[in-house]
C-alpha cells in the first residue's frame, strides 16, 4: 500500500493543507473563480491588490499576449478598502485556505491604514505587501527598489499588522534582489513572495506604437519561469535560509513540475498566477501532481524538498 | 442549497469546421450532459473562451502570407468568440461560431476537425436583452461583428414575433461578410446591405442607412430599440444616433481578454457614471460585452 504523503506545510507559522496559492491579481476576490474550481482545495489565496481608496486603473489596452507570456498594465484597479470589507470579506470568511490580502499604496500611511483596519479580521491570515507593482507611478518614491525604503515601509506595515503574517512581494526589476530581500527581512517581514512581473514592452509594428496604453507592462507567464526559479534560489541561498524566512515562489507556474522546481529552488509554497486565466482549475491539478511526485520520490514530508536542489 | 450552474469549464465535440470564403470559417461544436444544459441557456451577445493553445497549426504554405511571420508564436491565453447560434437538440446543445483568421490562435482553430475535443469556458458575459413594449428592433451588424447580431435576429424572429426586425448589415466589400446577410435567418426579414466600395448592396455605411431608415419611418422612440455589433467607429456612430434620438440602444463591444471572467481586469471599457463627468472602467467580459449606448465613452 502507498504510504500516506504529507503535503501539509508550515508557512510562517501557519499550517496549510498544501503549498499551492492563487497569486494576487489573477483570481479576483475569490467569488469570480468559484464557478470553475473548488477554492477549498487551495493552500492559500491572495486577493487582488487593495488600496485605501478605490482605483480606476489604466486605460485600454491593458493587456497583450507575448510569446509564452503576457503583459499587463491594469494599474491596480480595485474597489478600495471600504467596499472590500463590505462586499468581499464576507465571501472570503467562508473559505478554508489561508487568506492573504494584497495591499498597495502610494505613501506609507496608505499601507498602514489598510493593514491596520484589516489587522483584527479573523478571516485574514496575513498581508502581502505590494511594493513592486510595475504599472503605477508612486510619486518620486519607488518603494520596491530602494533598500532603505523597503525596510521602512515593511517596518511600518509590520507594526500595523499586529499578529497577522506580513509577506513582502519583491520586484525582479532591480540589480540585486537579495539586497531588497534582506531589507524586507530587516524591516520585519515574516515571509517573502517572489517574483512579481518584469517591466516589459511590446510594440505594434503596424502603428509603431506601444501595444499597451501605459507603454510598458508587467511580463508574466511561462516566459519568466526560469528567471523566477533562479531568483528564488538566489534569495533562498543568500538571505532567506539563514534568516529562516519562508518564500512563496511564483512566476510562470502552470504545471506541477513547474511548482516542484520552485520548491527545490527554495520556495516553501508556490502561487499560480497567469495560468489561472486559461485554466482556472489548474491549481487543483498542480496540487495533485505535487502529491504524485512525492509518492514517486518517496518523500514523506514536503519540507524535505524545500531548497534541496543539489 | 446548491448553486445553479450558469457557466463552467467544459469540453465540446467539433461537428464541423468549414471555410466559408476568404479568411472566414464556421465551426459547430456539440455539448452533452450538464454542459449542454448550461449552454442551452446561452443568449445572443454572450461568448465562450476557447483554448487553442495545443491545437495544431495549418501547414506553413497554406497560411496567408501576412499571417505567416508570427504564426509560430506560442499562445497561452484563450480566445473569446461570440455565438452565431445556439440550438438544443434533445439532450445535446450545438453552438455555432463564425470566425476569421487574424493571428496564430485563429489560424490554429482552422485545423480542428469533426470529432475533435475542444475545451471551452462559458457562456460568459451578458447578452442582449429585450425590454418590454418594443415593437421595432433595428439590428446593425458591421463586418466581423455580425455573428451575435445574426443570433439575435434568429431569436427575435422565433421568440418575439410581435417585434418587427430590420437588419442593417455592412462590410468593406462583398467578400468581407462572415456569412451571407440574406441568410441571417431562415425567416424573411427586411435586410439592408451596405458595402464601403459598393461591390454589394448599397454603397456606403450601415450607419447612414440606419439613420435614413429612422428619418423615413419616424417610429415612436419608446417602441424602438437598436442593437449593434461591429467596428468601434461604427458603434460610436450608432450610439450617437441612438442617444440623440433618445432611442434605447444596446451595443456589443470587443476587447482583448486574458480570462473572460473578470479576474484579469484586462478588458476595460470606459463608462460614464450617471450624468456626471466622472468615468469608470467596466469589464467587457463581465459587465458587458453588451452595454447601454448611453454609458459607453467612445
Amino acid at each position: 500500500m502507498e504510504k500516506k504523503v504529507d503535503i501539509v506545510i508550515k508557512f510562517a507559522g501557519l499550517k496549510l493543507a498544501n503549498p499551492v496559492f492563487l497569486a494576487s491579481g489573477t483570481c479576483g476576490y475569490a467569488d469570480e473563480m468559484a464557478d470553475f474550481t473548488d477554492l477549498n482545495s487551495l493552500g492559500g489565496f491572495i486577493t487582488k491588490s487593495i488600496t485605501l481608496k478605490p482605483r480606476k486603473g489604466n486605460p485600454n489596452p491593458r493587456i497583450i499576449e507575448t510569446d509564452s507570456g503576457m503583459l499587463n498594465a491594469i494599474g491596480l484597479a480595485n474597489i478600495g478598502l471600504e467596499r472590500f470589507i463590505k462586499e468581499k470579506l464576507p465571501i472570503l470568511k467562508k473559505m478554508r485556505p489561508a487568506i492573504f490580502v494584497n495591499v498597495a499604496g502610494e505613501i506609507i500611511k496608505d499601507y498602514t491604514e489598510v493593514i491596520g483596519t484589516l489587522s483584527t479580521e479573523k478571516a485574514i491570515a496575513g498581508f502581502e505587501l505590494n511594493i513592486s507593482c510595475p504599472n503605477v507611478k508612486m510619486g518620486s518614491i519607488c518603494f520596491g527598489t530602494e533598500p532603505a525604503v523597503v525596510e521602512e515601509v515593511t517596518a511600518a506595515a509590520k507594526k500595523a499588522s499586529g499578529k497577522k503574517i506580513l509577506m513582502v512581494k519583491l520586484t525582479p526589476s532591480v540589480t540585486d534582489v537579495s539586497t531588497i530581500a534582506r531589507a524586507a527581512i530587516d524591516g520585519g517581514a515574516d515571509a517573502l513572495s517572489l517574483i512579481n512581473t518584469f517591466t516589459a514592452m511590446v510594440i505594434d509594428i503596424e502603428t509603431a506604437r506601444p501595444a499597451l496604453a501605459n507603454r510598458t507592462g508587467g511580463l508574466s507567464g511561462p516566459a519568466i519561469k526560469p528567471i523566477a526559479v533562479y531568483l528564488v534560489n538566489k534569495v533562498f541561498r543568500e538571505v532567506a535560509q539563514k534568516a529562516n524566512i519562508p518564500i512563496l515562489g511564483l512566476g510562470g507556474i502552470r504545471t506541477a513540475s513547474d511548482a516542484i522546481e520552485f520548491i527545490l529552488a527554495g520556495a516553501t509554497a508556490v502561487a499560480v498566477g497567469t495560468a489561472n486565466f486559461s485554466d482556472p482549475n489548474c491549481a487543483e491539478k498542480i496540487t495533485g501532481g505535487i502529491r504524485e511526485y512525492c509518492v514517486r520520490k518517496k518523500i514523506r514530508n514536503l519540507k524535505e524538498l524545500v531548497g534541496s536542489v543539489k | 442549497m446548491k448553486k445553479k450552474i450558469n457557466k463552467g469549464l467544459f469540453s465540446a465535440k467539433v461537428r464541423g469546421n468549414i471555410n466559408t470564403g476568404r479568411c472566414f470559417y464556421r465551426i459547430e461544436m456539440e455539448l452533452a450532459g450538464v454542459p449542454a444544459k448550461v449552454f442551452a441557456q446561452a443568449q445572443p451577445g454572450q461568448f465562450a473562451q476557447i483554448d487553442l493553445s495545443t491545437t495544431a497549426l495549418p501547414p506553413q504554405d497554406s497560411i496567408a502570407h501576412k499571417l505567416r511571420d508570427s504564426s509560430g508564436r506560442n499562445i497561452i491565453l484563450r480566445r473569446p468568440f461570440s455565438f452565431a447560434n445556439v440550438q438544443s437538440k434533445g439532450d445535446k446543445t450545438i453552438i455555432q461560431i463564425l470566425y476569421c483568421t487574424v493571428g496564430p490562435a485563429s489560424l490554429r482553430m482552422t485545423t480542428l476537425k469533426t470529432g475533435d475535443t475542444v475545451n471551452l469556458i462559458g457562456p460568459l458575459g451578458n447578452g442582449f436583452v429585450i425590454p418590454e413594449g418594443k415593437k421595432i428592433a433595428l439590428l446593425a451588424a458591421g463586418g466581423m461583428g455580425s455573428p451575435p447580431v445574426q443570433f439575435l435576429a434568429n431569436r427575435l424572429v422565433k421568440k418575439n414575433p410581435e417585434i418587427k426586425v430590420v437588419l442593417f448589415a455592412g462590410a468593406k466589400s462583398k467578400n468581407e461578410f462572415p456569412s451571407e446577410p440574406e441568410k441571417f435567418t431562415s425567416h424573411k426579414i427586411e435586410t439592408i446591405i451596405t458595402t464601403n466600395d459598393g461591390s454589394f448592396g448599397l454603397k456606403g455605411l450601415v450607419t447612414e442607412q440606419l439613420e435614413k431608415w429612422i428619418e423615413a419611418n419616424e417610429p415612436k422612440e419608446q417602441q424602438l430599440i437598436i442593437y449593434a455589433c461591429g467596428p468601434e467607429a461604427m458603434l460610436a456612430r450608432v450610439a450617437e444616433i441612438a442617444n440623440s434620438e433618445r432611442i434605447d440602444c444596446q451595443i456589443s463591444l470587443e476587447r482583448r481578454m486574458a480570462c473572460g471572467f473578470s479576474v484579469c481586469q484586462g478588458c476595460a471599457v470606459e463608462c460614464k457614471v450617471g450624468s456626471s463627468e466622472e468615468t469608470i472602467y467596466k469589464m467587457c467580459c463581465a459587465d458587458g460585452p453588451v452595454f447601454d449606448s448611453r454609458e459607453i465613452v467612445f
